[in-house]
């Protein structure tokens, strides 16, 4: 199945799999064919001083955002790898991106990720693909089944340990409102 | 750092220039058999184990504890961190800071403001500590649950 078919509505959806950079571009920044390219590196967090870099020269975190950048104006962005090359603040920057460009733009958008922390709060659904077949999917992070076929993130390992030990949790993904509901039961 | 058996470097910028500073060790930077590890004395891990689980990764380290390979973990997921007990914190291409993993975690500022967030068990820890629920910070969900929950 090409990943293309899985986006049925203007949505953002999250595919667990190996993601393989398809940036083919071997010249300087500033050779990109891309109409303000400043505006465009500013949108992912990078400047002018880039302009004069080779693409190939470049971190594999600067490397993804010049491959977002090409990706920006087409009508299904497909983009993957976040969790290997970016920190958790670049993280959280692009999911917001994602999202306004997703509300605003009606931008399909495909994030391609072995982590699924990446996917909170960002995508309507998760599809765990290999060897593109669809081994499983879901909407929920709190999904059993899901964890067998990838690593569970720590958040919701930890919830998940409380209730095997039969402690009432609120399932959440939000580290904030876990600490509050804690506080509410035990204090 | 010499004396350290096992370090983990996490850099906000990873790329592979950070290798030239441990020219004498063997990089892994894709899948491989555990076993194969054995004929190194020293190992560079380049960003491997993020989808390997905690229990692999412990199994892994101790094979190499075992057999005093000397091993490095480069990565760009702060979960890592614990699994180590010295801890190297590159942002971009410099050393920002590095000691005993659990200290350089107590500068929870200076990481969070290059963007790096702490473990999860140690932020939750931390919070809970601040709203009085527990004393301590805790480096595994058994202990912290232990204490919460008595």
């Amino acid at each position: 199945m090409e990943i293309k078919e899985l986006i049925k509505n203007n949505e953002i959806i999250g595919i667990v799999s190996n993601y393989e950079n398809n940036l083919n571009i071997n010249g300087y920044v500033k050779d990109i064919d891309i109409k303000d390219l400043s505006k465009a590196l500013k949108m992912v967090l990078l400047d002018d001083s880039y302009l004069d870099k080779k693409v190939s020269d470049l971190t594999l975190n600067e490397q993804f955002k010049i491959e977002l950048m090409t990706k920006l104006n087409k009508e299904v962005i497909i983009i993957g790898n976040l969790s290997k090359v970016l920190n958790n603040k670049d993280i959280d920057y692009f999911k917001k991106l994602f999202l306004k460009l997703n509300n605003n733009y009606h931008k399909k958008i495909v994030i391609i990720d072995n982590d699924i922390k990446v996917f909170f709060n960002l995508v309507k659904r998760i599809y765990v693909m290999k060897n593109k077949k669809i081994l499983y999917d879901t909407d929920n992070f709190f999904d059993h089944e899901l964890y067998k076929y990838v690593k569970c993130p720590k958040i919701v390992d930890f919830i998940f340990y409380l209730e095997e030990n039969n402690k009432e949790i609120m399932c959440t993904t939000d580290i904030y409102e876990l600490i509050k509901d804690i506080y509410r039961r035990v204090s | 750092m010499e004396e350290v058996t096992s370090v983990t470097i996490v850099s906000t910028n990873i790329n592979k220039d950070i290798l030239n500073n441990y020219n004498s060790y063997h990089v892994i930077d894709k899948s491989f058999k555990i076993e194969e590890l054995l004929q190194y004395k020293k190992i560079i891990f380049f960003n491997v184990f993020n989808e390997l689980d905690d229990v692999k990764i412990k199994e892994i380290y101790k094979y190499l504890d075992d057999n005093h390979i000397l091993y490095i973990n480069v990565t760009n997921n702060m979960e890592e961190v614990l699994a180590t007990k010295y801890l190297i914190i590159y942002d971009k291409d410099k050393i920002l800071i590095e000691g005993p993993t659990l200290e350089v975690l107590k500068n929870e500022k200076l990481l969070k403001r290059i963007g790096l967030n702490l473990p999860f068990i140690v932020e939750l820890s931390l919070y809970l500590k601040d709203y009085n629920l527990i004393d301590k910070i805790y480096l595994n969900k058994e202990s912290l649950v232990g204490d919460l929950w008595k």
